[in-house]
């Protein structure tokens, strides 16, 4: 064996280039010269790796090893005809069984890597990817993206577009917040920075993109990186004066602190992985869940929801990551590596380490957010107070005092501490707290940050989600017959009405299973899938093993792109069927893996093909993995079966428009509004249809109709907004901008 | 000549080095900001001529579930090919083989969007990915993972391309304004050159000279640089009115290279001559993404961009003739 490989300790599968970074390997290539590893190859007898070369089997191609792997071996070039074989060789010390002569079967040597590799394989690619279903077209984004390109081409300002709820995923909109920066930056080079910021915020804005989310998942993964950054970043900026308030507070605190990465790290710890608004929310629906129904908790959790929905728009440009300019010449920021930092933060890259935080930080930082929830119930210490005195006993130097006194003329006085802790005993604290004091004081930028930090957390911890909110001022409450109101209600269509007295039965009847999953209907109906998806899980809570309820959710987390659950959801409704419960494995399965699940209704449909459910969950389920024609297929054997099921014939006129057969799901659609007059949501997918194929005149009608029989449904004005400007109808904007229905319905009668 | 219709927004395009009729393009939906990639392998010979019939279908179509930003043929193996992915993945596909059996393998360890491919065209047996995890990897088609890391930029990795010369050289484009030259062999970047003001999104190796690099920047300009004086550049091209999305030397005639804007042209240039700008294309109607030079035939030329549209031309002629 050659020297250099006893030093160097090639040979082995050395992950990543490690040992070309290795100081030995380094001084053996100095020693012994880079060539001769070419020449070492085959003086390493008996190696796995060391195997016959196949070049005289296939095309002959100037072979060698790859530089930096350290591991000798070489591409086996089998004949053109074994396909893609070769790229199924494995790793290394596979290499000798994945060669086969041609005409061996495939993967005849088991082989757990390659399997695994089958399902990633399979699991990704084309099949599973976002699909859409009852919802709004891809066009319409398409369109929006499209003009803010082209504004920024033409150096005109893009004009806010208001776009309906796209059913974009969490990481879509993340995907496109990240990238419409990185690309706005690139078109717009000749704009200053804040243009490019406007830009991409009103882009953000009308897609209905929270400029201030971060990133999904939960914090991981160690950076030491951040250290550095952060040493740098203080050096940087105690190094010249800030021009503004961000700045002038960041020097001032570093002035200030003598430590101040502790400060980072322990602020990060507290808000970052473990903020106090997840905390806090986990604990408002706990409470409301867990304990006695009643409305007291029903309003504290939907001011909870509140505070975070407000704290998450906040708007202020001075913290919003996405828009910290990198790229222009001579910007106090661009020098800063802090920066830097919290762009890199932004996109996911740097994360802080826990075992970092240095010991005081670490001891109190899950503490904090527990500190909180006791203080909200006992009501004892101020948080705030505490959370000084802990950063003064870790020589902090008092900054928040002195920062409190030196901004006090910003709202932000020395009593703001106690006002919040005041603020939180009575109940209109949340309105307070986001309208009132800070947001007079949101000029401050510790605010900001902690705002931003709020929200980041409450969007990673999706507590907010399935949180069923509740509308004000009720009328139906205390309503003899809530449910009997409702049901009525909902026959005759008027869906909101509808949900108000559902509301009402289930604020009385919080078990009622039943009002539940009708109120989740109603919304789903009303085009607010969130709302049906809170709806239907308090409805499965109230009866874990309700089929309608498990297929609405199914229905609706496929609605709203949630693959995961909408395939969970799904499959359980199999597991509890009576007649398939055999079929599914009956242990819980967190991520079923939708071919399996696609497999077991087929499945259950050749053992009772008359199940008209069956089909329609396989229609569902084709949808999730985009096999239209399938899917297509499925719910027409489900209408054969059931032909008087309007929400059925919307469902396959949903698949067909997705599969761009727009005039053929209008047939469906007018099938659905057959049996079902007043269904609005197939009114106003009728007109999505009608826009899809460019004719936006009957679009309109359409959608006019359906804001006609549902005032309140948002999408639908906005679907109808977009086809007025498209259809070069701006006279008549302004009638869909103050919801003028007579002048519309007189303009646009069907 | 031959015009494709693309199902999205074209990103690149890539001549085969194996048969002078086929085109590997990549194009993904609502600009690569959300949705539905497309891989694309066109046949030129099928192609219809812009204003004719339709054009026939592409010969290999696959749908990926993220936006694709770049493609690569591979150079040893006439069927195999990478694609970048949005999701931060590499997969690799075999055109050979039907839709079902691809990709052929699926490589998961970017962070972030990869942007850049680039086949090694020397040893045949590796590859690059440049992501916007402002790192690159080097792969080997036979392995199910990467074979090294190289970090160092400061932001996001744009694009790589191998020295045609070296079999171990290459250089990187990196939003940090710098283009940074690496030798696999070694761990750190052998040269780092402040290339511009704006960020580097492009460049390429001269074929001709070994020590000749080209580097296309948001501030609309292409550089030309000497590596071994990399203080200043050799010559500045200017004429784009947007940010230079691509460059790319030619293959047949020194000095000579294309490139592409967000201001929706296709340029070729001599970087030698005093009048550096040979051509300029405006067949594209919105934001030019992918070019292409032939290594098999002379001249012949290709483009996508986000009109949808994938154009084939040689040198000299319109594009946009029937």
């Amino acid at each position: 064996m050659a020297m250099r490989h006893l030093i160097t300790g090639q040979g082995n599968c050395a992950p990543d280039g490690a040992s070309s970074s290795n100081p030995f390997g380094n001084l053996a290539n100095a020693i012994f010269g880079q060539s001769s590893k070419a020449q070492s190859i085959k003086e390493l007898p008996g190696s796995a790796v060391n195997v016959p070369t196949t070049s005289e089997l296939g095309t002959a191609a100037p072979l060698s090893t790859i530089p930096g792997s350290e591991n000798e071996f070489k591409q086996d070039q089998l004949p053109l005809a074994r396909g893609a074989d070769f790229i199924r060789g494995g790793p290394s010390h596979d290499w000798v069984e994945s060669f086969r002569p041609p005409g061996l079967p495939e993967f005849a040597v088991p082989d757990a890597q390659l399997k695994e590799f089958e399902q990633i394989f399979n699991s990704t690619g084309p099949t599973f990817g976002p699909p859409v279903m009852d919802g709004p077209p891809q066009r319409v984004l398409s369109g929006v993206l499209r003009s803010f390109l082209a504004s920024g081409q033409a150096g005109v300002p893009f004009q806010p577009v208001p776009v309906p709820a796209l059913g974009l995923s969490e990481s879509d909109k993340q995907c496109i917040r990240d990238r419409s920066c990185i690309m706005a930056r690139h078109i717009l080079a000749d704009q200053p920075e804040e243009y490019i910021q406007a830009q991409v915020n009103t882009l953000l804005h009308s897609l209905d993109i929270d400029s201030n989310y971060r990133m999904k998942g939960p914090m991981h993964g160690p950076y030491p990186e951040m250290e550095e950054y952060w040493n740098q970043s203080q050096s940087a900026m105690r190094s010249g004066p800030m021009h503004n308030a961000a700045d002038k507070w960041i020097t001032e605190f570093g002035k200030q602190n003598n430590n101040p990465e502790e400060w980072a790290h322990s602020f990060e710890q507290q808000y970052g992985s473990n903020g106090w608004a997840s905390e806090f929310e986990q604990h408002q629906s706990q409470m409301a869940m867990t304990g006695g129904m009643n409305m007291a908790n029903l309003a504290a959790m939907e001011q909870s929801r509140m505070l975070a929905q407000t704290l998450a728009s906040n708007n202020d440009p001075k913290f919003q990551v996405c828009r910290i300019p990198l790229n222009i010449e001579h910007s106090m920021e661009e020098n800063s590596k802090f920066f830097q930092f919290v762009s890199k933060m932004s996109r996911g890259e740097l994360i802080i380490e826990d075992n970092q935080v240095k010991q005081g930080s670490a001891s109190q930082s899950s503490g904090w957010a527990d500190e909180f929830q006791t203080q909200y119930n006992a009501n004892a210490n101020s948080w705030a107070d505490q959370f000084v005195h802990e950063e003064m006993s870790q020589g902090a130097d008092k900054w928040a005092s002195e920062f409190s006194t030196e901004y006090n003329q910003g709202g932000l006085n020395e009593n703001w501490i106690d006002e919040f802790s005041k603020m939180r005993v009575d109940d209109e604290w949340a309105e307070e707290f986001s309208g009132g004091t800070f947001g007079e004081s949101s000029a401050d930028p510790w605010v900001d940050e902690f705002q931003n930090q709020l929200s980041a957390s409450k969007q990673n911890s999706g507590a907010s989600r399935g949180v069923y909110v509740f509308s004000d001022m009720n009328p139906y409450v205390g309503h003899p017959n809530p449910m009997q109101e409702g049901q009525e209600l909902f026959r005759k269509g008027l869906l909101s009405e509808a949900v108000l007295a559902l509301e009402a039965e289930v604020l009385k009847n919080p078990d009622n299973a039943e009002g539940w999953r009708l109120l989740g209907v109603t919304h789903a109906e009303n085009d607010d899938d969130q709302q049906a998806i809170a709806a239907m899980m308090r409805a499965q809570e109230a009866d874990p093993t309700n089929l309608e309820v498990l297929l609405a959710l199914g229905v609706s987390h496929t609605n709203e792109l949630e693959q995961g659950e909408a395939l969970r959801y799904l499959h359980r409704w199999l597991q509890n069927h009576p007649k398939y419960g055999g079929i599914a494995p009956p242990q819980p399965t967190d991520s079923p893996y939708g071919p399996d699940v696609i497999r077991l209704f087929n499945e259950a449909a050749q053992m009772s093909p008359e199940d008209a459910d069956v089909h329609i969950v396989l229609g569902v389920l084709y949808n999730l993995s985009r096999e239209y024609d399938k899917a297509i297929a499925a719910f027409k054997t489900a209408l054969q079966l059931k032909p008087q099921d309007y929400s059925l014939w919307n469902k396959l006129g949903a698949t067909q428009a997705n599969s761009i057969q727009s005039a053929d799901a209008i047939l469906a659609y007018q099938q659905a509004l057959d049996l079902k007059p007043n269904y609005v949501r197939a009114w106003a997918n009728m007109g999505i249809s009608y826009a899809n194929q460019g004719l936006y005149e009957d679009s309109i009608r359409y959608y006019v109709r359906a804001v006609a029989m549902n005032p309140k449904a948002d999408n639908a004005w906005q679907y109808l907004r977009i086809s007025l400007s498209n259809a070069s109808r701006a006279d008549m904007i302004a009638a869909c901008d103050s919801r003028n229905l007579d002048v519309l319905q007189k303009e646009f009668p069907l | 000549m031959p015009a494709f219709k693309a199902p999205a927004p074209g990103f690149s395009v890539r001549f085969s080095p194996f048969h002078e009729q086929r085109l590997l393009a990549a194009a993904s939906q609502h600009f690569g900001l959300v949705g539905n990639g497309h891989l694309l392998v066109l046949d030129l010979s099928a192609a219809a001529a812009p204003g004719g019939a339709p054009a026939p279908p592409p010969v290999f179509a696959f749908p990926t579930s993220d936006a694709l930003f770049d493609c690569a043929w591979s150079e040893s193996h006439e069927s195999l090919c990478a694609a970048a992915s949005g999701d931060g993945s590499v997969r690799l596909f075999d055109v050979a083989l039907p839709p079902a059996q691809n990709p052929v393998r699926l490589l998961r360890e970017h962070a972030r969007e990869v942007h850049g491919l680039d086949w090694n065209p020397v040893r045949r047996d590796a590859f690059l990915s440049a992501s916007w995890d402002d790192t690159l990897k080097l792969w080997s088609p036979d392995r199910p993972a990467s074979v090294r890391t190289f970090r160092g930029h400061e932001y996001c990795v744009y694009a790589a391309a191998w020295s045609a010369r070296h079999p171990d050289v290459f250089a990187s484009a990196s939003g940090d304004r710098t283009a940074r030259v690496w030798d696999v062999r070694e761990p750190a970047p052998t040269l780092v050159i402040p290339a511009h003001d704006h960020e580097v999104l492009s460049l390429d190796w001269d074929k001709y000279d070994p020590s000749i690099l080209a580097t296309g920047s948001v501030d609309k300009s292409i550089r030309v640089w000497d590596v071994r004086a990399p203080r200043a550049p050799l010559a500045q091209l200017a004429g784009h009115g947007y940010a230079v999305k691509r460059v790319k030397f030619s293959p047949h005639r020194q000095g000579m290279l294309m490139s592409c804007s967000y201001d929706m042209t296709v340029c070729m240039w001599d970087y030698r001559k005093e009048d550096a700008l040979l051509a300029r294309y405006g067949h594209h109607t919105e934001f030019v993404a992918g070019i292409d030079m032939s290594v098999l035939v002379e001249g012949l030329l290709a483009s996508t961009g986000w009109d949808e549209m994938i154009y084939v031309w040689p040198f000299g002629s319109d594009p946009r003739a029937m």
